[in-house]
């Protein structure tokens, strides 16, 4: 490990632990703890990655998470960050984007090719001929990229957890610490994050040489860990801010949703580059990289290097790294003045030059461009950011550091609604405006100097405990002299280009220029035209220098540009973590493994699983022929269906039957106790909502059975108008509770004769009847149904007896040869009849004068929800009918199919097929559509457009459709 | 006719874990999954119980209240809270007219209630189907911290609260009691999503170390 240096008090490594790992081929050791960049740095390794689009060597660049041309793949994984995911032993990694390996990338040559493709190229290329535009589509897709999707990686289920909190704190720097030491201690449960693996922020590396201010750390972190009311989580980042301090923390093993009653954002800032030609080739990097290789990896970042800077910062890079031995040949320092003479004496003091007012004009690359060699170094005039190459010089170097200024991490601050303003005093955007119960403390609220950030903490910490209703003292924060933290501009411009302010999408100066002259002038549009802050970073090290060059074009003051605000998540999150588990609620019937054993083929029907058609094993049955004997079981003999998932409703009260009256379009008022009556619901547009069959139990007790799909909303829809209307009514949603089964044909009766103490009889019960007692020794309600069959009992008894009461009557009628049928049969059985669906013939524009159902409607009542939409509606034409229909006898072309279309004679649309079944009992196809008022009558002919586009011919027929059988005298 | 061998809504859902069943309050019902020291281990780290068995009574109307104090059973004076009687049985007001009493095995207040006529307007009794378990264990945290967004170390619980809220996507009512001196949670859905919220809990607690145990663990009465 040719760069790795003597160990380093604090750091991230365990040397006891070494491990191998692959890379690109090459072997190379580690230590526990190494990130796959340090590892591979520490090794000599330098080309980490290709870029984006012009396929450049990249290395090192920001080392906190934000290197996007570093990314790896593991073969399962791909778009591994090397800069912060922690190296096994074996782990086999590449570089993605690459053809041929990353040091000898076949598709290298774009970067010659970069004068022809400047940002928005592929809006105006590749156009003509249009027939090869899918040709060069393809190319530039393969050419540019990021890793390859692996579309067999294994789910790895990452738990989504809850957590709450009083003070969510994000950021665990010295603002952070220092803001929950001081809230814990007044007894609030903080929660206090960190996207690092360990705490400590900055406090962890940046020292200039002198690592007094770990002391400091080490006293924070004590009195972290001494205090139960804080909760430190590392290595997981706070992804985005939504209403009510809701704040999801994205760790490796999965999100916690942390709902806080207020929220302290001391998450930093990001250091931004300067920006000069080449300033992206392997050994080019910020400073606190840098420092962050040397004091937490123990990692030299070379051997000889220059440190180019805009600000104080570059000085104490300089001398970190004169701290472990890199010999520092200068530190270009762009401003005009310098730094303070303290400063300026400590560097030199280490035989370093320190070169006011200039810049790197220019970074030279060795072979193959893989690496540095020396750089340009020029006379820079701030105001015009000109460099003066007149008077250049060149300084041999295997690296350089660079230092221009900080961008505040203030995405979760933006999208709780912070009102941001810029600062001069620092040149940055600092929080103007907080919301109600969010607080900012430190970098990200431009207090820079230790002590400040400390006070900083505690000050927010304060605020918070007060916006918490606990009264403490708050100090505000003085401000200290010092020279600004961040330059206005640092920007060089060069006329070749390759200035890159964008290392993700290879975005370079002249691109902001060029986008501006197109009229891209605004942040918003220039974002989206040159795709700054696009990639995977979101211009965490781009965005700031990207709004100083767009002001710079347009003479404006930068506060004028504006920022963009990152989306949740402000950082990628991969798709696994956002789907977490996955819930996904199934609603089982009492007699669910009764059709799973008995050859049930389970589908979803809303919430609920059901069978569709039995098919047991062995029987060879297809599903169409289930269907159809279960069908005919049910015409010449006996069969039963599951109805457990009809929504049952128990209506209690007073007002009951006034209140079914108001809401249903029948009466109920006049209803006798123990029989029954359709209920039609409409919504108030006159719209078919749901339709069942109301009950009358007692004088003031009726229930209620609303379609499958339909209970809970049919439920609370009652609730609500009850509340509404203000009756005497109870209600209660009986749909979980009660087991219901349909036993349906000319032998039904005797079966449920035969376990029943309610006289059945067709005098005793006749069609609509209700009755209560007892089937198969449990108490039942049972009802003379005629939904699917002429003959049909409803039997509705406590979901805990209900597998009883169905084996019972399966027993019962076995010598009659009693089949169970599935929603397939049933819907073939209520088409026979002639019964629609609502919701499935019906839509969410059918009234019930287009759907034959007038004589549901009582329009004589005062009130019924959609009544008044009826009355305008009753006195406009109708444009479509709902009708049952026929195919030819002996039909036996292309079957239409659900959603087929009715054509008329002029070749235009008159409707569509809404159901269409093949009756084996009929022989005939038999289905309903929507079709003309004109084609709708008994015996009118339309046509019926196929998928394939032939045209079948069908007949209005009327229904129940047993009349067909009569005609052929059967 | 003939006797019913009633169901509990999980019945099929730890079929395959083939428990020790007998028949408690005429229903089929796991008593044990495994050994007794397997699931006092399963209980000390994570457990859950089918308790759907236990006998319960709703009611629901404006005169509720006073006609269960009529008929001299204990009620919460609040909303969202529930009181024990001095039998053990539990009585939970889930809404300001509404009611859901839970007998213990050996107690019979539901089928005297269920028994007792109802004659006054105002008063409805409610068919329950719930699905009903006891969850307990050192771990309870970490299972409520992914499948409820209630704060449960928060205080929600305390002082005979009870909470309706969503565990794993399904309506549920849970409050907080000792049982056999330990603190457990005690948990009530539609036994029509029961099966599928045993599945999910107890998948999430086999993760963490924990498993199921049966009946017998906190009421041995076979």
């Amino acid at each position: 490990m040719t760069s790795r240096i003597a160990k380093k008090r604090g750091e991230w490594i365990n040397r006891d632990k070494p491990l191998t790992f692959e890379y690109e081929g090459q072997q190379v050791q580690g230590y526990e703890g190494d990130t796959i960049s340090s590892a591979l740095w520490a090794n000599g390794v330098k080309v980490l990655g290709r870029s984006f689009k012009y396929h450049r060597a990249r290395g090192v660049l920001s080392f906190a998470n934000h290197d996007v041309n570093a990314l790896m793949t593991d073969g399962e994984d791909t778009n591994i960050r090397a800069d912060v995911w922690p190296v096994n032993d074996g782990m086999r990694l590449a570089a993605v984007n690459t053809e041929g390996g990353v040091i000898k990338d076949k598709n290298k040559y774009i970067d010659h090719l970069s004068p022809f493709l400047p940002v928005g190229f592929y809006y105006k290329t590749f156009f003509k001929p249009k027939r090869l535009f899918p040709f060069w589509e393809d190319k530039i897709r393969k050419a540019a990229g990021l890793g390859k999707v692996n579309f067999n990686y294994p789910r790895i289920i990452k738990p989504k957890r809850y957590a709450h909190c009083d003070v969510l704190i994000i950021g665990a720097g010295a603002a952070g610490l220092s803001a929950a030491i001081n809230a814990a201690a007044e007894g609030f449960k903080v929660i206090l994050v960190d996207e690092n693996r360990q705490a400590g922020g900055s406090l962890s590396y940046d020292y200039a040489g002198d690592q007094a201010s770990a002391d400091t750390l080490n006293t924070l972190l004590e009195a972290v860990a001494a205090e139960k009311n804080i909760r430190l989580i590392t290595d997981a980042y706070a992804g985005g801010y939504y209403g009510d301090h809701l704040v999801p923390i994205v760790a490796k093993s999965g999100i916690t949703k942390v709902r806080a009653q207020s929220v302290i954002v001391a998450a930093g800032v990001f250091e931004q580059p300067p920006v000069f030609r080449y300033n992206d080739l392997p050994g080019v990097m910020l400073g606190s990289a840098a420092q962050r290789l040397v004091h937490r990896y123990a990692v030299k970042p070379f051997n000889k290097g220059v440190v180019v800077t805009a600000n104080d910062h570059g000085y104490r890079t300089a001398l970190d790294l004169a701290s472990v031995g890199t010999e520092v040949v200068a530190v270009i320092d762009m401003r005009h003045d310098g730094a303070g003479q303290e400063l300026t004496q400590k560097v030199k003091d280490k035989g370093i030059a320190v070169h006011k007012g200039s810049c790197i004009y220019e970074a030279v690359p060795s072979k193959n461009k893989l690496g540095v060699k020396e750089v340009v170094v020029c006379p820079y005039n701030e105001t015009t950011a000109e460099a003066d190459t007149s008077r250049s010089v060149r300084l041999a170097c295997d690296g350089v550091t660079m230092s221009a200024g900080w961008a505040p991490a203030a995405a979760l601050l933006y999208q709780a609604g912070t009102k941001m303003r810029y600062s001069y005093h620092i040149e940055q955007f600092v929080p103007g405006e907080l919301p109600e119960g969010i607080f900012a403390a430190g970098k990200v609220n431009g207090v820079f100097d230790l002590k400040g950030r400390l006070q900083d903490g505690r000050r927010a910490a304060g605020e918070a405990m007060n916006y918490l209703g606990k009264a403490v003292s708050v100090e505000a924060v003085k401000p200290v002299s010092m020279a600004s933290p961040s330059h206005p501009y640092p920007i060089v411009n060069h006329p070749k280009g390759k200035n890159f302010v964008d290392f993700d999408e290879d975005i370079q100066v002249k691109d902001f220029i060029n986008a501006a002259k197109e009229g891209f002038d605004n942040i918003e549009l220039m974002k989206r035209f040159t795709t700054v802050g696009m990639g995977p970073s979101q211009g965490k090290h781009s965005n700031m220098n990207a709004i100083r060059i767009l002001a710079r074009i347009r003479q404006l003051p930068v506060e004028k540009i504006g920022t963009t605000t990152a989306r949740p998540f402000f950082h990628p999150t991969p798709i696994g973590h956002l789907g977490g588990r996955g819930f996904h609620p199934h609603r089982y019937t009492a007699m669910h493994q009764w059709h799973v054993d008995n050859g049930g083929e389970m589908m979803d029907a809303g919430i609920w699983l059901r069978p569709a058609f039995y098919a047991p094993q062995g029987s060879g049955l297809t599903a169409s022929e289930a269907v159809q004997q279960e069908t005919l079981a049910v015409r010449h003999s006996v069969g039963m269906i599951d109805g457990s998932t009809l929504g049952k409703i128990e209506v209690f009260g007073s007002d009951a039957a006034a209140f079914l009256e108001r809401f249903y379009t029948g009466k109920f008022v006049d209803q006798k106790v123990g029989g029954s009556r359709i209920a039609m619901l409409l919504d108030e547009a006159g719209v078919m909502v749901d339709d069942g069959v109301a009950v009358r139990m007692a004088d003031e007790q009726f229930y209620v059975s609303t379609n499958s799909s339909n209970a809970a909303t049919v439920y609370r829809e009652m609730q609500r108008n009850v509340q509404l209307w203000g009756m005497q009514v109870t209600l209660v949603n009986l749909t979980g509770a009660m087991a219901a089964m349909t036993v349906a044909g000319p032998e039904s009766r005797s079966v449920v004769a035969s376990l029943t103490d309610i006289d059945v009889s067709a005098e005793a019960m006749p069609d609509g009847a209700f009755r209560e007692g007892k089937v198969a020794g449990v108490d039942a309600r049972v009802m003379r149904v005629s939904f699917v069959a002429e003959l049909a009992f409803e039997i509705h008894v406590p979901y805990k007896a209900g597998l009883h009461v169905w084996k019972a009557l399966m027993q019962a009628g076995q010598s009659v040869g009693i089949r169970p049928f599935g929603t397939d049969a049933q819907r073939l059985l209520r088409l026979e009849m002639g019964h629609h669906l609502v919701s499935h013939d019906t839509d969410g524009l059918t009234n019930p004068y287009e759907a034959h159902s007038e004589s549901l409607l009582a329009m004589d009542k005062p009130f019924f929800i959609g009544q008044r939409s009826l009355q305008i509606l009753d006195k406009k034409p109708l444009t479509k009918k709902l009708t049952t229909f026929v195919l030819e006898p002996g039909f036996n072309g292309e079957m239409p199919q659900e959603c087929n279309l009715v054509i008329d004679d002029g070749n235009n649309i008159a409707g569509r097929v809404t159901s269409i079944s093949f009756s084996r009992h009929l022989n005939r196809h038999i289905g309903f559509a929507f079709v003309t008022p004109e084609q709708s009558g008994d015996g009118s002919g339309f046509q019926i457009r196929t998928d394939s586009g032939a045209m079948v011919a069908a007949t209005a027929c009327k229904a129940p459709f047993f009349h067909l059988l009569e005609s052929k005298g059967e | 006719m003939q006797d019913a061998v009633l169901m509990s809504p999980v019945a099929f859902a730890h079929a395959l874990r083939k428990p020790v069943s007998g028949e408690v309050n005429g229903m089929e019902t796991a008593l044990s999954f495994a050994d007794a020291d397997v699931e006092a281990t399963r209980n000390q780290i994570l457990s859950i119980c089918d308790v759907s068995n236990l006998n319960r009574f709703g009611v629901k109307g404006p005169q509720s209240a006073a006609w269960l104090e009529a008929a001299g059973v204990r009620v919460p004076e609040t909303t969202n809270s529930w009181t024990s009687q001095d039998n053990g049985s539990l009585v939970m007001r889930l809404g300001n007219s509404e009611f859901l009493v839970e007998d213990q095995p050996q107690n019979s207040l539901c089928q005297t209630l269920n028994e007792t006529a109802v004659e006054n307007h105002g008063v409805h009794k409610v068919i329950r189907n719930d699905a009903a378990f006891i969850v307990s264990g050192e771990l309870t945290s970490a299972l409520f911290s992914e499948v409820c967004e209630i704060d449960l170390e928060g205080g929600a619980l305390e002082d005979n609260r009870l909470v309706m809220t969503v565990i794993a996507g399904v309506s549920a009512t849970m409050l907080k009691q000792t049982l056999k001196d330990q603190s457990v949670y005690r948990i009530w859905c539609d036994g029509t999503f029961g099966p599928y919220l045993w599945k999910t809990l107890l998948g999430i607690i086999e993760e963490q170390g924990g498993g199921p145990v049966g009946f017998n663990f906190y009421y041995e009465i076979n």
